[in-house]
């Protein structure tokens, strides 16, 4: 009964999206997998490879990338659809579809939060995308082949593992199998809220945070948007969010558009509707007026948008070591190609 | 200037020719048997019992022969040993090095396959019977011999592929495959055939139907195993490894094969690699990995990765790590010996160290995630075990207070009370103490009072 209950108290989207990413786990992977035996691959590799087409090799021409893409040209196809939607509807994929993340963030769900490790803490962006040049740029250089830390081929071959099916058998019990096993359970059923791969190792994700923060600078697009004089700065929304993408500035909501997924979440749990899924941020009456409270004309305990004094700013001179870190990453990513491709010329 | 318009009118007099003549070419008789030949071996039901007591069937089809490649050229020239009827049966074979009937038109000289003869028997499929087109004995070659001969591999598939006959069929309304049968003489069938003797290139021959012919001896894996391979240095022949004997399958399990299989030429076919299309070779000179000669050795691996419209970034020193990818593992095999899994010498690897670190985390995870149904303890809020205090710092911004030292659990240890009724004023004390702090908050500002309560999740004014 007390499961039941808890399954009750359950918001209706989010109902609605681990539903969601049930139908696509049972339809991309394991014994059914029916989408990818469509194509002629049992397992999410092959043609239906997403993540291995855009990897830098030093030397690379536009031919080899061509050649690449027609190798996996399914997988590119699914990719740029990714992509496509991330940019109007924000990261759709990842949040209600996507088997990998989904299924190690429904486990993570179903465990004791006692038991788990908060990575939200950590500054994931810069780790991200400080691993997605690694990825793109490093590993293919030493040696690493890509598919050696590929989460989307460690669940189909867990899930063939459990079915009986040796190449999964042998694929977990193999040095690399054995890591990405240690991996899929730290970063994804141990972590706290179950997306700590997604928010640290995932290329797919790293790709899609980078257009889904073009997207949001858009009107007409669907992402999460705070309103901001709506926003108490009550932190309710942060706590919830799984992505750990929301930050309070000046008592202000502020979305990581390079983080968020937009699983609404955070929607679902703010009392004063200041957080939404929508083209541009826009009055609305409130979702719930609470006992006494009258919200609108506007209350006196609106929060002060500070973001519109920029000289205090500049005035204060400060290092801001994020910037920092941002730009060594981009610099390093730049700079690496540069020289590698004039070595590999040379 | 005559001159020139005499050239002219050539040139276009010869083009004129071709354009019209070509037709005339073709439809010449191709189907030359000046030796008579077929009179005897087109009748069906020709055969013989061999001196090792197997039946031997030596009709050859006339619509296949002629449809052929070398359809046109008379027996004798290439069974040159025999000379009048009846002739013997070892007599009958062929050297495919020898100079034949063909001048070819730049240098003049007859052709001949002498090169590719070469080739091939320096390669590691050479020592068989590679001057006997036919293998000699089809048969025993079948089942004895190791290496293979022309014959075996250039054999005689059928024009039109396997799995597009039965459309061919339905769309032509044909019940019969044969050409020849029914058109006989037709010109288009003598630039279409090509049965006996296919080359193994053009836009029709797949890579798949390439790895057919390797396939064909390489996926039989009981034959496979009996085969003794010769070191190229040392000349000790040694068994072979579930390796050479699995080949086929651990190619299989490869992007190069599995692209392949679902028709797309990008794959990579077992020629690609092992015997590269390189200038002045012919495509026979397939090596084993460990002779220095072979395209798939360790020093040359990179240069054949690099071919033209594969991996061309691999030949740069720079991605030297690119070729360590091993195309043959065993490890994607069929489990034999299950205790081969935990064998130390598989696992042996910088990754395996770093799962003995890994893997202890999440075997107390494990055990910690669900201890919590047998001991029953009920915590209201229950805290992620590592940096739950790092969120709350860090992301929210929230000042963590250190716990208060635990007050109640000296009051327990001092049990006998003996006069509670005098000792209640100082009890109401610290609360006393507490409301004037909370009532300053709220006349100092509503903000913080504001957020205080809405950190308990609960916001209200």
């Amino acid at each position: 009964m007390r499961i039941l209950n808890n399954i009750k108290a359950i918001p209706f989207v989010q109902k609605y999206r681990y539903s969601v990413i049930l139908i696509s786990s049972l339809s991309f992977l394991g014994p059914l997998a029916f989408l990818p035996q469509l194509v002629g691959n049992d397992d999410l590799c092959g043609v239906l490879c997403m993540r291995r087409f855009y990897l830098y090799f030093p030397g690379m021409t536009f031919e080899d990338f061509f050649t690449h893409i027609n190798v996996a040209f399914i997988g590119v196809i699914a990719f740029a659809l990714i992509l496509l939607t991330t940019f109007f509807y924000g990261r759709l994929w990842c949040s209600f579809l996507c088997p990998v993340g989904g299924l190690a963030e429904l486990g993570s769900r179903m465990l004791n939060d006692r038991w788990k490790i908060e990575f939200r803490a950590l500054p994931q962006v810069q780790i991200r995308y400080g691993y997605f040049t690694v990825y793109l740029v490093l590993m293919p250089l030493l040696g690493i082949s890509a598919c050696t830390l590929c989460n989307f081929i460690t669940i189909p071959r867990l899930i063939e593992a459990l079915q009986g099916e040796y190449r999964g058998i042998v694929y977990i019990v193999s040095s690399v199998g054995l890591v990405n096993l240690g991996l899929l359970f730290i970063l994804g059923f141990f972590a706290s809220k179950g997306r700590a791969y997604c928010q640290f190792l995932c290329p797919i994700g790293a790709a899609d945070g980078l257009v889904n923060r073009l997207g949001a600078k858009f009107n007409f697009t669907h992402h999460i948007r705070v309103e901001k004089e709506r926003c108490t700065g009550c932190n309710v929304c942060a706590r919830a969010c799984m992505c750990g993408a929301i930050q309070m500035v000046d008592r202000v909501a502020v979305v990581d558009q390079l983080s968020c997924m937009s699983c609404h979440d955070c929607v679902d749990v703010c009392d004063w509707n200041a957080i939404e899924w929508t083209p541009a941020s826009r009055h609305k009456e409130p979702k719930r007026i609470k006992k006494h409270v009258q919200i609108f004309p506007d209350p006196n305990w609106q929060s002060i948008n500070v973001h519109d004094q920029p000289k205090t700013h500049i005035a204060s001179k400060k290092v801001n070591r994020v910037r920092l870190i941002n730009g060594l990453i981009v610099s390093f990513f730049l700079s690496f190609i540069a020289v590698t491709s004039v070595m590999a010329m040379a | 200037m005559r001159l020139f318009l005499f050239t002219q009118g050539f040139f276009f007099q010869l083009i004129l020719f071709f354009l019209f003549t070509t037709s005339i070419v073709y439809a010449n008789e191709r189907h030359s048997d000046p030796d008579g030949c077929l009179s005897c071996h087109a009748l069906t039901g020709l055969q013989f019992i061999d001196k090792e007591g197997l039946l031997r069937v030596s009709t050859i089809d006339e619509s296949h022969y002629y449809s052929s490649l070398h359809g046109s050229v008379p027996c004798k020239d290439c069974h040159r040993k025999i000379s009048h009827y009846p002739h013997k049966v070892e007599n009958g074979y062929v050297d495919c090095a020898e100079s034949c009937h063909v001048n070819e038109p730049s240098k003049g000289e007859a052709y001949t396959h002498k090169p590719i003869v070469e080739e091939f028997e320096k390669s590691a499929h050479g020592q068989g019977l590679v001057k006997d087109f036919a293998g000699g004995n089809r048969l025993k070659e079948e089942l004895e011999e190791v290496n293979p001969s022309c014959r075996r591999c250039h054999a005689n598939t059928a024009y039109i592929a396997e799995d597009q006959m039965e459309q061919f069929k339905t769309a032509f309304m044909h019940t019969e495959t044969e050409c020849g049968t029914c058109h006989q003489g037709d010109v288009w069938r003598d630039q279409f055939g090509g049965h006996i003797l296919r080359r193994l290139v053009g836009s029709r021959w797949k890579k798949e139907g390439n790895n057919k012919m390797c396939i064909d001896c390489h996926a039989n894996q009981e034959r496979m195993a009996k085969v003794e391979l010769e070191d190229p240095e040392t000349h000790e022949k040694h068994k072979v490894d579930r390796r050479w004997i699995d080949a086929t399958e651990s190619y299989d399990r490869t992007l190069h094969s599995r692209i392949l299989k679902t028709k797309i030429e990008a794959g990579a076919s077992c020629l690609d690699c092992h015997a590269p299309t390189e200038k002045g070779k012919f495509r026979h000179n397939i090596y084993r990995d460990e002779d220095k000669l072979s395209a798939t050795h360790p020093e040359k691996l990179a240069k054949t990765c690099a071919q033209s419209g594969c991996h061309e970034f691999a030949n740069t020193p720079l991605n030297a790590g690119f070729v360590e990818t091993d195309l043959h593992d065993v490890d994607q095999l069929q489990i034999l010996n299950w205790l081969s899994l935990i064998d130390s010498e598989r696992l042996e690897s910088n990754w395996q160290r770093a799962f003995y670190i890994v893997g202890i985390v999440v075997i107390v995870f494990i055990f910690g995630a669900f201890i919590w149904l047998f001991t029953g303890i009920k915590a209201k809020k229950q805290a992620p075990i590592l940096g739950n205090d790092s969120f709350e710092k860090i992301m929210i911004g929230r000042k963590i207070r250190k716990k208060p030292k635990k007050k109640p659990v000296v009051k327990k240890k001092s049990p006998p009370v003996v006069k509670p009724e005098v000792k209640v004023p100082p009890a109401i004390k610290p609360e006393v103490e507490a409301s004037p702090i909370v009532k300053s908050e709220v006349n100092d500002n509503s903000i913080e009072k504001a957020e205080s309560n809405s950190d308990k999740g609960k916001p209200s004014v």
